[in-house]
């Protein structure tokens, strides 16, 4: 009782304390009694009240200082890299598959410009075949390249000509002379990179055209970087690779910057996620087969429910 | 202030719970005679045997409502096992298998290098392969060799689909070693680890092997063209 | 006799026939509707993909 006088409302703002105590009361005494039969009104008021204070509090909190958990940022806006837009990709639907002719295009653009320092190790010629090149495409462009052979008799390895069962070969034998050729940087490998990016597709498109003609007033770079705003840290190894007309589409697509960059992207998303057609497809049957089922089996719950819940059983004592 | 409160608090509780006991009791005992009113009763005392109108529920046709609920049921069921079948198929082929391990299971070889009465060892699927371009003279005996004398009877045309090419899993069938070719007492491979003898069929003729050299699956596409796997 | 009467004697009526024709109908819904939706899906797909552009790549001898 205490408490209840140290609180006992003076206010109109304090009236939901006053509910809260009835609430109280009525629960513990589990009957309303005649004395508080305004009480639903008065919690629902209170309830109503203390809901849209506590969501009030709560937003006001997140706009004032963001998601408190997990978000601790070790570097300033400029040093993560300035976050790429979302560009509308076509591949990027739910129902909608790569664009093959793009993912040829892209390749195309791999061959020719990126994989002269960029690797692409896990992508073997044969993943090419019935994608984006035929099956003599493919060899052909396997055997343009030589590969160990297992070792003879003497143990010693020689060369062989390409098939179609090896992967497509690095620009470096390894990390370090990929380095030393370089000036220190290690191009990554581009099999998984819209995947180990943050951003992925947009990320690496925006970073394909977004370098500057000059660096902006102020900024700061490296001897031998180059500044792109979307690179964490502003300073790139990588020069600006793309450049109108660069290279000779075959199906006769003006080979702009943009163009090419989307044709490339598509392409390292493909090299990424190969199997999301055929993933996509697959989730549009589940999705179809299941969402008839979920509707079939909530009728026939209801049919086999609806008599036992009807039933009612009868009890007449004997006279 | 807030310490006050909870202690306040804390005593209200305890007093609530026997009132909450006795209270409940009462209130059982008001059901029968006072203002409850349950929604179900009618007029009358004895309604609870009366039958309610269901009439409005009911279909026409008996029978074309079962077969409505039969087919519902039906159709659960013809989408539940297509749904389990793919389901099961997809996971038996992810255990077949991978594309890489495919793509290595085929090899070919150029027929046009080896010269007549050549050996040639190459690798597929880590196993050595023997190949051999047969002389006239040694298809010739391995045709007079009588098959009822060998441990594991079988004709040369059997082992061979054109008889110059003699195509052979290089392991010997005893304990798996890898015999060598022009060697032993029948002109054909000698196992030196045990001492098995082949024949120039690749038939196991003297030693502890049990049987003849395996054949793989291979094929001829075209003219100077072999195809292992 | 009605339709929904024989319908109901030649499938509900015994058990094994009910679950036998559940099975078949599950194989031969599942080719049906792996066709339907290959359709549907090639539909929404339209020159997209290698089979809409390999007639540009591939010479026929």
């Amino acid at each position: 009782m205490l408490a209840r006088s140290i609180l006992r409302p003076t206010t109109g703002a304090a009236l939901l304390k006053t509910a809260v105590r009835n609430s109280t009361r009525r629960t513990a005494t589990s009957s309303a009694t005649s004395s508080n039969a305004e009480s639903p009104r008065n919690l629902n008021i209170a309830g109503t009240v203390s809901t849209l204070t506590a969501i009030g509090s709560i937003a006001w909190y997140y706009q004032q200082y963001g998601c408190g958990f997990g978000e601790v940022h070790a570097a300033t806006p400029a040093e993560e890299g300035l976050h790429a837009p979302k560009y509308p990709w076509d591949h990027q639907g739910w129902l909608s598959t790569f664009d093959h002719q793009s993912l040829r295009r892209g390749f195309q653009v791999y061959r020719e410009v990126c994989a002269s320092c960029h690797s692409l190790s896990r992508v073997p010629w044969r993943a090419l075949v019935g994608v984006s090149h035929t099956v003599d495409e493919a060899k052909a462009m396997a055997e343009e390249n030589e590969y160990d052979d297992e070792p003879n008799d003497q143990g010693e390895i020689q060369k062989r000509t390409g098939k179609l069962s090896d992967y497509i070969p690095s620009p470096y034998p390894n990390d370090e002379a990929a380095r030393a050729a370089n000036q220190g940087a290690l191009p990554p490998d581009l099999s998984l990179i819209t995947k180990a990016r943050h951003g992925g597709c947009d990320y690496v498109y925006a970073l394909l055209t977004g370098y500057p003609d000059e660096p902006p007033a102020g900024a700061n770079v490296a001897e031998g970087l180059n500044f792109n705003p979307y690179f964490p840290g502003t300073g790139i190894a990588m020069a600006r690779v793309l450049y109108d007309g660069l290279v000779e589409y075959e199906d006769g697509t003006p080979a702009t910057t943009s163009q090419m960059a989307k044709d490339v992207v598509q392409f390292l998303n493909w090299a990424a996620e190969p199997e999301m057609d055929q993933r996509k497809k697959m989730g549009m049957k589940v999705i179809i087969i299941s969402s008839v089922l979920v509707g079939l089996s909530i009728w026939v719950k209801r049919y086999k429910w609806a008599p036992i819940k009807a039933r009612k059983i009868v009890y007449n004592p004997p006279k | 202030m807030n310490c006050l409160k909870v202690v306040a608090q804390r005593a209200a509780t305890r007093s609530i719970v026997p009132r909450t006991a006795a209270l409940s009791a009462r209130s059982i005992s008001t059901f029968e005679s006072s203002d409850y009113k349950s929604p179900f009763a009618a007029s009358g005392k004895k309604d609870t045997t009366r039958i309610p109108d269901f009439s409005k529920y009911k279909g026409g046709n008996p029978n074309s409502n079962k077969l409505f609920g039969y087919f519902m049921v039906g159709t659960m069921g013809v989408l539940s096992a297509a749904g389990a079948k793919a389901t099961i198929q997809d996971f038996l082929v992810n255990m077949a298998a991978s594309a890489d391990v495919l793509a290595m299971a085929k090899v070919e070889v150029d027929l046009t290098a080896i010269p007549e009465g050549k050996n040639v060892i190459i690798k597929w699927r880590g196993k050595p392969i023997f190949i051999r371009h047969r002389t006239p003279d040694e298809i010739e005996e391995a045709n007079a060799v009588k098959i009822e004398s060998l441990r594991d009877p079988q004709t040369d045309a059997e082992r061979v689909k054109q008889p110059e090419w003699l195509v052979m899993l290089g392991i010997c069938t005893h304990l798996g070693c890898v015999p060598i070719g022009e060697a032993g007492d029948f002109g054909g491979w000698f196992c030196p680890c045990h001492g098995s003898h082949y024949d120039i069929s690749g038939r196991i003729r003297r030693g502890p092997a049990p049987l003849n050299l395996e054949i793989p699956e291979y094929d001829f596409p075209e003219e100077g063209k072999l195809v292992i796997g | 006799m009605p339709i929904s009467t024989s319908i109901y004697n030649a499938l509900f009526r015994r058990n094994y026939v009910f679950v036998g024709s559940v099975f078949a109908g599950a194989f031969a819904f599942e080719i049906l509707f792996d066709q339907a939706t290959d359709k549907l899906w090639d539909n929404m797909n339209k020159g997209r993909q290698w089979k809409d552009i390999r007639h540009r790549y591939v010479q026929e001898e």
